[in-house]
């Protein structure tokens, strides 16, 4: 590990802790959030924002897998997906306490958390594709198309289907975009956490997609 | 508020926990690959 | 330009044929539709939901009838031409974007006689009272429009995989949810004569619809051509 990569991660770790700690104890408790699950929001919104982006990564990894046939494309676009659906879940789930703290009920399937499932099972059908395809580049190739497609929902799942979803359901609770009522103070925070869960995800990439190669390349020398 | 310090405390311990093993992986898949 | 849509048909009326001599995936569609019309009407039917549940509600029972039956009939219209080892013959005698054409036709066709054959009996079993027929009419054909689209590219994805069962429902339900929550509040909008509603829904719809046909048109060639 060079000195850069572990100078930075040793930075991403402090970040992180500050940011915890900010997060818990420099900001006061917000107002119209029920206790302190404003809170939450910190990790929330993070979560959601990086997952989405790691669905983006997949997507045009996988264009520039069927463009130029590389296998390092077609282990980022897995790799992100992967990711993409773990901070899908990591994101479900802060939402999920989020509501029950707020409205009392863990799940009420209000446009956001309909959204996310959604999301959670289009990625987990693209890794159903991935194990129903033996040969590689085949593999490679119907997961890419996948990929691609499956995000051209994502415009959708997070614009349009929140507000028809509305029309469906007037009654479900959703709280008001955070983003809008917050103060400096909680922005600072909101943009750090992001930057902080950006950070590890462009490293936990670069770890799964030099796992991969390995992969590969033992696949490579037993043939 | 030391309800509040306690789930910071969980969420700090979570963090150290994440890190440590993607460090070490990050150490293992460094020395697989040289 | 004609050349390109007559060679289309071409592909569409072969498979119609084929279908209609045989009968396999309309039988699957009907078969579905009509069982599952007939549990629902026999468990729920014309009384039991109270008035002003009656037109969300329906309009979620219609549309998840109309889905699942899709899913039950349109799985095999690429897997048909792989078995029958008919798909090189397809390949060599049209372009890609031909084929794709053609079978999107073919499912659009069937997705329509369906259509034709549940709306009305659901409407009538279920006392389905619709305020904007018409506008009904252009739910269901630009939500079966979007259910064809979606439905034909992962039918050719599903085909190279050469897997049998659950996979072409499995990732054909997914990318299709956002569309049914987007038709179904459509068809709750016609049934209760809310037209700002309606006209959100089917903006949205045609988007949706049209995104997935261009993205569709460009990918298919490369899951072909494999």
């Amino acid at each position: 590990m060079n000195r850069v990569g572990l100078a930075l991660k040793w930075f991403l770790f402090v970040w992180m802790v500050v940011v915890i700690w900010a997060a818990f104890m420099w900001i006061p408790s917000a107002e119209g959030f029920k206790g302190e699950s404003s809170r939450i929001v910190f990790f929330h919104v993070p979560t959601a924002w990086v997952a989405t982006l790691a669905f983006l990564v997949s997507c045009i990894a996988s264009g520039m897998y069927l463009w130029r046939r590389e296998p390092k494309y077609d282990f980022g676009a897995a790799v992100s997906a992967g990711l993409g659906l773990l901070y899908a879940v990591l994101a479900t789930v802060t939402g999920a306490i989020f509501a029950k703290i707020m409205w009392g009920a863990y799940w009420n399937w209000d446009p956001r958390q309909t959204s996310i499932t959604i999301l959670l099972l289009i990625y987990a059908a693209y890794f159903a594709l991935r194990s129903a395809v033996a040969d590689p580049e085949k593999r490679a190739t119907l997961s890419a198309v996948y990929s691609i497609l499956a995000f051209v929902t994502v415009p959708f799942l997070m614009f349009i289907v929140p507000r028809i979803y509305f029309s469906l359901h007037p009654d479900v609770m959703t709280n008001a975009d955070p983003d809008n009522s917050l103060d400096s103070a909680h922005l600072i925070v909101l943009l750090a956490s992001l930057a902080g869960f950006t950070g590890l995800s462009v490293w936990l990439y670069s770890v799964g997609t030099r796992i991969e190669k390995i992969r590969h390349r033992r696949r490579q020398e037993v043939l | 508020m030391s309800d509040l310090t306690g789930i910071m405390a969980v969420t700090m311990i979570i963090w150290i926990g994440l890190f440590a093993y993607v460090y070490r992986l990050d150490r293992k898949v460094s020395r697989l690959e040289d | 330009m004609s050349r390109w849509l007559a060679e289309a048909l071409a592909v569409a009326a072969k498979d119609l044929r084929a279908e209609f001599r045989t009968r396999v995936a309309l039988n699957s569609l009907a078969l579905f539709a009509l069982t599952t019309l007939a549990a629902v009407s026999y468990t729920i039917g014309p009384y039991r939901l109270a008035a002003e549940d009656r037109p969300f509600l329906l309009s979620v029972l219609l549309w998840i009838v109309i889905f699942f039956a899709a899913l039950a009939g349109l799985d095999r219209s690429f897997v048909k031409e792989e078995e029958s080892h008919t798909a090189p013959l397809l390949r060599l005698a049209a372009a890609p974007t031909v084929v794709w054409a053609g079978k999107l036709l073919y499912n659009l066709v069937l997705i329509f006689v369906l259509m034709a054959m549940l709306a009305p009996l659901f409407c009538v079993l279920m006392g389905f009272e619709i305020a904007m027929p018409w506008r009904f009419v252009m739910v269901l054909a630009v939500g079966g429009y979007g259910l064809a689209v979606i439905t034909t590219i992962v039918a050719a994805i599903i085909a190279q995989a050469m897997t049998r069962g659950a996979l072409f429902s499995v990732l054909s339900l997914p990318l299709l949810l956002p569309l049914l929550i987007i038709v179904i509040e459509g068809t709750r909008a016609v049934a209760m004569g809310d037209l700002a509603s309606f006209s959100e829904s089917l903006r949205a719809m045609i988007t949706m619809a049209g995104a997935m046909t261009i993205v569709s048109a460009f990918l298919f060639p490369i899951v072909w051509r494999d």
